[in-house]
């Protein structure tokens, strides 16, 4: 990187605002997935202004721009692929307006997934899209990878809840689309930049829909002998149109590792255990919870257990919050993957993932969203063993394909990033893909923006068409 | 049309097939949008035949507009050209139907009311109680994002759409979203041709997922002297523990309209009326029926009439049906289709109110409590060149929406062509997004086929 950008970068945000020590960019070298990419430059930017003069500067060097929350992703997003400046939002972190009457609020990036539900609870309003990873995690991560959680069953997943955005665009300039009322004119421009991964712009400021939290919440346990039994259960209530708040799937493996971990109640003898909420009114909750226990009965569920109160409560769901890090403990490195299905495939597909599983002599732990067919499976490995990476890889794409041949998606919530990009022309055409690159070039032109992220790098497609710097790139009309 | 027009009728008819190219004067009339006709209107049989016709209209540079039941055509500014109606009538199939699953696949020319038939052997359903719905078509639903009192607890068409095929304006089939009840893969293209008027592309399949139709429903009718108390009532509801299916408030000019056939006696139509239906197990009925009677005392109100089932049926179809309604009992009147913030909903309706008497119009509102306002100005019998009136009020209504009090956003969805023109822009003064809107335009349209100059920004 040149140094006279550095430079101009001190000089706009101070010295202790950018780092480059080789020790400062060692920590932005990975996020949560299993790739790795060195930046050259770390910037912190403490308001919209300096982003854009960073998003100007950027294209005056002709420098890779990529943003980062709390690095938390699991498919690559905030990694600087081709290096250039990493741009940390966590500077950027405060509620800039909570307006409880009319369920919104407005916050920067930085801000973290839970504690603007901390910050609305005496409201009685709380954030509804809830990633496991809600504590620290950013909203403008959320909004990147459009993320969702365990209760986004019921309640949709970020873009249901983001009405507005302020966008710093690859050139610097600032802009608004949307805004806090449900209906704004126009394109939905909204719908497109939230899970746009960061390669169409930066997001600056958020406006979100706060929800009510509900008035009584029962959450149960239903423990399985078969992990068909389980599977089974989760149908047979999706065929009921029952629509709980969140149900969840830890198979045994998991729950072992967990129990280990968290000590959360959770039986370590048996194949798998549903993990169902049920929430809203008393009258309401009541009714689902007889009927989902009678579903997972009839599926001969061992035991359906309600948690007592809200400790119980709270411990099972710190069970499954930390589940990725139990399964951590057991190996060096894990790989997560986010396809979804129809949840009518549910236990056709489980049986493949235990079938791929063996064929690939690896292990692969089954923690998941599985009301809405998002499937986690976490295949465990060793990083220094070369042909056991080659494996997993080889397992994780079987796994993608069977969720494909069955209608279902690559991701569900995790986003596409730099991992699953080549595994798109599974999913979309070439005329498709061609489309999203088109749109990305519309506002992405000079592919500064993240680059070497969602889309395939495949021949023609103009992946890392970095062009060089317009002369009037630092004075933007 | 540039070339003689037997000669692009002749490649279209080789396309589409020759009994599928109409010319005759009256289908002609059935497809006029403002005092635009096309020279024909043809009828695609699928997505590959609307992509050639696009390849040749985009070819031939002729302007294309996309339509199903033909209800919402003059919704938008005037198209700046207008050769062809694409009629997607004929694509008007369930293409994969999992009730199971919840999801749904279906084609733009089905029409809702058949849709939702389909749908309720099954016990479910989709939340587009939506105006014409004897004629509707899913695509042009969707494309018009209609309206539908049931937003209030389902969201929006994008809440519930998880996927499109359509076609580009430059005849390319393409695809966004998916089949999936959650789905993150790629760009959410699909979702911005969501209330795109037929600007961006043809809508050639939308996925769904569908909804379980609620085992029990109670409907209820709060009345109030004024919109004050009507207000604080509906926001007394959305802070309690209570989640209503829907939420609508109407002003005495709308409650005549919506109570006036077989209506209660018992419902005065004079009055502000909070309509509030609840879903859900009987016993979750039951509970609404008790706390809002509460609540609406504590608010003021006069009373709070449960509705029979009957009733029910009549007073949501109304709702449903408010453009129609307005429409019918006065031809020339404008409606204005305004987001907005609950806060702001007295306000806006107190101003909104001064500006009907000041240019000499009747009023009629229907509020969605979640954020939407219908304002329906309707000349006065008296009244006999309505449109500058129409038109000089229409402009204060955006400029009433501009300001920092109200900041809603304001769309002139149903007026006469002449007012259209007096106003000068359905769409309100320009904002800066529309610029960002222009880029996306122009990635899906390019030769600017697709219904010209009828959206936004004069995309
Ligand atoms: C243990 C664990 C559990 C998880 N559970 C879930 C879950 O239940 N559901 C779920 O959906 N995800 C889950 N995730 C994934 C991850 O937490 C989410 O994707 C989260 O939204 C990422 O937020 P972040 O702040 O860490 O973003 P980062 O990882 O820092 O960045 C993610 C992407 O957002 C972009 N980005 C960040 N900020 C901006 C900005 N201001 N403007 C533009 N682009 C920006 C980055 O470039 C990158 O592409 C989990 C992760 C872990 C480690």
């Amino acid at each position: 990187m040149q140094p006279k950008l550095i430079r101009e970068l001190v000089a706009l945000l101070g010295p202790k605002a950018v780092l480059s020590q080789p020790e400062d960019l060692m920590l932005y070298e990975y996020d949560g997935s299993v790739e790795l990419g060195a930046p050259e430059c770390i910037v912190l930017p403490s308001s919209t202004r300096e982003v854009a003069e960073i998003a100007r500067l950027a294209r005056l060097y002709a420098t890779p721009l990529v943003g980062r929350g709390a690095g938390t992703g699991l498919s690559g997003g905030a990694i600087a692929r081709n290096g250039g400046i990493v741009i940390v939002f966590s500077r950027m972190n405060r509620i800039l307006e909570i307006d409880g009457a009319n369920q919104r609020a407005v916050v920067q990036p930085g801000v973290v997934n839970l504690d603007l539900s901390r910050a609305v609870e005496h409201l009685g309003l709380y954030f509804a899209p809830d990633p496991s990873s809600q504590k620290s995690c950013t909203i403008g991560g959320n909004v990147a990878e459009n993320s969702g959680g365990p209760h986004t069953l019921a309640y949709g997943v970020t873009t249901n809840h983001v009405t507005g955005l302020e966008l710093v665009l690859s050139d610097g300039e600032v802009v608004r689309i949307g805004g806090k009322t449900v209906e704004t004119l126009g394109y939905d421009l909204d719908g497109l930049f939230v899970g746009s991964e960061g390669t169409l712009a930066l997001v600056t400021e958020i406006t979100v829909r706060l929800s009510r939290k509900p008035e009584a919440v029962k959450t149960l346990l239903a423990v399985y002998e078969t992990l068909d039994d389980t599977t089974e259960s989760v149908v047979d209530i999706t065929v009921r149109a029952i629509t709980p708040a969140a149900c969840e799937m830890l198979d045994g493996f998991t729950l072992r590792a967990v129990e280990d971990f968290v000590h959360a109640g959770f039986p370590k003898d048996c194949a798998a255990v549903l993990l169902i909420e049920v929430e809203g009114l008393t009258e309401a909750v009541e009714a689902q919870a007889a009927e989902i226990t009678e579903v997972c009965r009839l599926h001969h569920a061992r035991e359906v257990r309600v948690a007592r109160d809200d400790r119980e409560r709270d411990l099972l769901w710190k069970g499954r919050k930390n589940a990725f890090g139990a399964l951590g403990r057991l190996s060096p490195m894990y790989y997560v993957q986010d396809g979804v299905i129809p949840r009518t495939r549910l236990p056709e597909t489980l049986r493949c993932i235990t079938e791929v599983a063996c064929k690939y002599d690896l292990q692969i732990g089954n923690i998941f969203h599985a009301g809405d067919g998002n499937l986690h499976p976490l295949i465990l490995f060793d990083e220094r063993d070369r042909a056991q990476f080659e494996r997993v890889i080889a397992a994780g794409n079987e796994i993608m394909k069977h969720c494909i041949a069955v209608g279902g998606a690559l991701t569900g919530e995790h986003g596409v990033g730099m991992e699953k990009n080549e595994l798109m022309p599974l999913m979309f055409t070439p005329d498709d893909l061609a489309l999203m690159q088109r749109v990305r070039a519309a506002f992405n032109p000079t592919g500064l923006l993240n680059p070497g992220k969602v889309l395939p790098l495949g021949k023609g497609c103009g992946e890392i068409r970095v062009l060089p710097p317009p002369a009037s790139a630092s004075t933007p009309a | 049309m540039s070339r003689p027009v037997q000669a692009l009728l002749t490649r279209l008819e080789e396309i589409v097939g020759g009994a599928r190219v109409l010319t005759d004067p009256e289908a002609l009339a059935t497809r006029q949008v403002d005092h635009l006709r096309p020279s024909a209107i043809i009828q695609p049989a699928d997505a590959a035949q609307t992509a050639e016709v696009l390849r040749f209209a985009a070819g031939e540079k002729l302007a294309l507009v996309p339509c199903g039941g033909g209800t919402k055509l003059g919704i938008g500014a005037p198209p700046e050209r207008y050769d062809l109606a694409l009629d997607l009538s004929r694509m008007n199939h369930v293409l994969a139907y999992d009730p199971r699953d919840l999801t749904l696949g279906v084609e733009p020319g089905m029409r809702i009311e058949n849709l939702l038939r389909t749908l309720s052997e099954q016990k479910q359903f989709l939340p587009l109680a939506v105006p014409f719905s004897d004629r509707a078509t899913i695509g042009g639903i969707v494309a018009a994002n209609s309206s539908s009192p049931l937003r209030h607890s389902y969201g929006g068409v994008r809440d519930y759409c998880l996927g499109m095929e359509f076609v580009t304006g430059e005849g390319v089939i393409s695809k966004g979203g998916g089949r999936v009840v959650k789905n993150v893969t790629g760009y959410d293209l699909h979702k911005l041709l969501i209330g795109s008027l037929g600007t961006l592309a043809v809508i050639t399949r939308v996925n769904f997922r569908t909804f379980p139709l609620p085992p029990a429903q109670g409907t209820f009718v709060a009345s109030f002297s004024d919109a004050e108390p009507a207000f604080s009532f509906c926001h007394a509801v959305g802070e309690s523990v209570l989640a209503p299916q829907i939420i609508e408030v109407a002003d005495p000019g709308t409650a005549h309209l919506l109570f006036s056939a077989e209506t209660p006696a018992r419902i005065e139509p004079q009055q502000w009326s909070v309509i509030i239906t609840a879903a859900g197990q009987s016993s979750v009925v039951d509970r609404h029926a008790r706390e809002l009677g509460r609540m609406a005392s504590a608010a003021d109100a006069i009373e709070l009439v449960p509705l029979t089932d009957k009733e029910t049926s009549s007073i949501l179809a109304r709702i449903r049906e408010f453009p129609r309604l307005i429409l019918e009992a006065a031809p020339a009147a404008a409606i204005f289709r305004i987001g907005v913030l609950p806060t702001a909903m007295p306000f806006l309706l107190g101003q909104l109110s001064k500006l009907a008497a000041q240019n000499h119009l009747d009023l009629a509102t229907l509020t969605r409590a979640s954020g939407i306002v219908f304002a329906a100005f309707l000349p006065k019998e008296e009244n006999t060149a309505p449109s500058a009136d129409l038109a000089k009020a229409a402009n204060e209504v955006f400029h009433a929406c501009g300001k920092p009090e109200i900041s809603a956003s304001a769309m002139l969805e149903w007026c006469p062509a002449e007012v259209k023109r007096a106003v000068g822009n359905v769409w309100g003064p320009p904002r800066k997004d529309f610029a960002l809107m222009q880029r996306v335009k122009n990635v899906f349209d390019p030769q600017n086929v697709l219904s010209p100059g009828r959206f936004a920004g004069g995309i």
